[in-house]
């Protein structure tokens, strides 16, 4: 019982940490709460399940797709809503972004409709259904395998451009200083709709994860997902990447405790009870700033 | 007509207008609720408009205010008189006990913890049924009465229907509008409005940064339970689906609208925001979208609003600065010698 609450914990708490990613790189570059991320990721899930049920694609082809085209949402996001104002205070943006949310959550309603709709089953492939392992009880199916490997590949990919080129070196370089940045030659707007898109693909992603796994999507999933992984991003250290990913798999195996020893009914509870204790005790997160460099 | 008549007229307008022959039950209700969410607008105008903080969790001391009079009422039977200072207090402790430890970190971190505090007061009215019967709502809260019958047995006058609720409104309204004058133009309100300028710059001019902003949460707090106390009472039901995000945001898209630090600009922002609510409930049905999709629309208004007016659509007409003569020719001359403008 404890072994599956911690698988089906780590289950969540990586596509946390997938959402979670994008929060903290767009903190990072811009010191911005983009509140319209969570949405990104319900409009991901749509996307794709629009793709296969309206255009009969496979469904890995639609879960590429609907990457693609959040990438381009969270750039416009950007263009359209945080450009004009990256000279405005700082409350400003921020309720712009509080606008964008629930503005673009709205619109996902009017488009496909305010009630949950399930995952087209016939399109997920039969076999990441089945049991993969069984080892003491445990069950893990061929899906969650196939959760971990997307989010560690995507994971993986990411360590990759931040580190290892030219437009990672340019974020991190942003993330310490703008003015200093610019000055270097570093095409600041470039770097900043490039984090959103990267940021907003992965969301998208685990968007759709989601969505297969729990066999339903609804427009009001964004806004839940959407504070657990702002939470998973506090609690691994806002504006810190490894750290986003710690906080999202912390706070999924929480959760899944939380629900299954204390009470079902606070599930959501934990993670905004998480998020405060860890902004009064311990601001700077697990790994916090003096730890980690931001990335 | 000299500014110095305009808020006697207004007043004498409010005290007739119930009167008039156009004035039925639906028009009084929603004029009543026009100023609960005036007072709502005022009470989180301190944060955001006089403080610079963005406060995402106002509606969870609505809440607080309106089940501490619920129960109050429901289990006890306490009178409104004796309530109000008591959920005031309540949420003014809620609010103190909150920012006391976030307020220390950057704004950003405190919009995220309002925000979390609301989300647990609603889980909170939700779960725990022995104490607000959950979801299925609390109702038979009684309505207000006068009771003066230790004076004379004939005394007592229960409220009925929307004619004295909207006088006990209005009264809460002016109460509120002046304390709120009284506070904009104090050492408090200063102190705030340096603190929303220039943190560091308010620092090191002698303001308390830390205290002033728990004083601040405290009375904003405070006020959105007063508002919670008469919606109670004016309900006579409560239910947790009242107290959700969407309120929260609605109420801050208000104070938007009418310009940030604006106490008028924010009960205009209240009147045209709940205006356009009931319009849209009448024409969405009709264009065959749910009613939640009127939010589509206040996301409009707070994007474009930050947008093209961050002063708000109600820019205060004239702000001590910019009306100061010395002020102006001073900013004119450093233009000229191709100073900042600011």
């Amino acid at each position: 019982m404890l072994e599956q609450q911690l698988v089906n914990g780590l289950t969540l708490g990586v596509i946390y940490a997938l959402i979670a990613v994008g929060y903290t790189m767009v903190y990072g570059v811009i010191e911005l709460i983009n509140f319209a991320h969570g949405e990104v990721y319900m409009i991901g899930a749509f996307l794709c399940v629009t793709f296969i049920t309206a255009l009969g694609l496979p469904f890995y082809v639609s879960m590429l797709l609907a990457m693609g085209c959040a990438a381009g949402i969270g750039v416009t996001i950007d263009r359209v809503a945080y450009k004009p104002l990256r000279a405005s205070p700082r409350l400003a943006v921020l309720i712009t972004a509080i606008g964008m949310s629930i503005f673009l959550q709205n619109l996902a309603m009017i488009i496909w409709g305010s009630r949950p709709v399930p995952f087209p089953q016939d399109a997920v492939p039969a076999y990441l259904k089945e049991t993969a392992f069984t080892f003491s009880g445990v069950h893990l199916t061929w899906l969650q395998l196939f959760i971990f490997a997307v989010t560690f590949s995507m994971m993986l990919l990411l360590y990759v451009i931040i580190n290892h080129t030219r437009m990672g070196t340019a974020m991190r370089a942003l993330a310490q200083n703008r003015t200093c940045s610019q000055l270097m030659g570093v095409n600041v707007n470039r770097v900043i709709a490039f984090t959103f898109a990267l940021g907003s693909s992965m969301g998208a992603v685990a968007g759709v994860l989601v969505a297969v796994y729990y066999n339903t999507l609804s427009p009001t999933m964004g806004y839940v997902a959407g504070v657990k992984a702002f939470a998973a991003a506090v609690l691994g250290g806002i504006g810190s990447v490894p750290g986003a990913m710690l906080g999202g798999i912390v706070l999924g195996i929480a959760e899944a405790l939380g629900a299954g020893y204390v009470s079902s009914l606070y599930r959501d509870g934990v993670a905004y009870a998480v998020l405060i204790a860890v902004i009064i005790f311990r601001p700077s997160g697990l790994l916090g700033k003096a730890l980690v460099e931001k990335a | 007509m000299p500014k110095k008549f305009l808020l006697p007229l207004f007043l004498a307008v409010a005290l007739v207008f119930p009167l008039l022959p156009f004035a039925n039950d639906y028009v009084l209700h929603v004029v009543t609720l026009v100023m609960v969410y005036m007072v709502l607008a005022m009470g989180l105008n301190v944060l955001p408009g006089f403080c610079g903080l963005l406060d995402l969790g106002f509606v969870g001391f609505y809440g607080v205010g309106a089940y501490t009079a619920g129960l109050l009422t429901v289990h006890y039977g306490v009178s409104l008189w004796i309530m109000v200072p008591a959920a005031v207090l309540n949420g003014a402790l809620w609010g103190v006990v909150l920012g006391a430890p976030t307020l220390r970190l950057s704004g950003d971190y405190f919009a995220i913890v309002t925000f979390g505090f609301a989300e647990l007061v609603v889980l909170f009215l939700t779960n725990e049924i022995w104490l607000t019967r959950g979801p299925l709502g609390l109702p038979g809260i009684d309505p207000v009465s006068v009771d003066l019958s230790f004076l004379n047995p004939a005394w007592i006058y229960e409220f009925e229907g929307e004619r004295p609720y909207f006088y006990l409104g209005l009264a809460m309204l002016a109460l509120v509008y002046v304390t709120m004058r009284r506070l904009e133009d104090s050492r408090l309100g200063r102190a705030w409005l340096a603190i929303r300028e220039d943190q560091l710059a308010a620092a090191s001019c002698g303001v308390n940064i830390y205290a002033y902003k728990i004083i601040a949460f405290g009375i904003s707090a405070g006020v959105g339970a007063l508002a919670g106390c008469f919606f109670a009472r004016w309900t006579l039901f409560l239910s947790p689906d009242m107290f959700k995000f969407w309120e929260s945001f609605l109420i801050l898209c208000m104070v938007v609208l009418g310009g940030l630090g604006n106490i008028h600009g924010a009960m205009v922002g209240a009147a045209i925001l709940i205006a356009l609510g009931e319009v849209l409930r009448v024409v969405l049905p009709q264009l065959g979208l749910p009613n939640e999709a009127r939010f589509l629309v206040y996301g409009l208004i707070m994007i474009f609003i930050m947008r093209f007016k961050p002063k708000g659509f109600f820019p205060k007409i004239a702000a001590a600065g910019e009306a100061n003569p010395l002020i102006k020719r001073l900013r004119a001359q450093l233009e000229q010698h191709g100073g900042t403008s600011r």
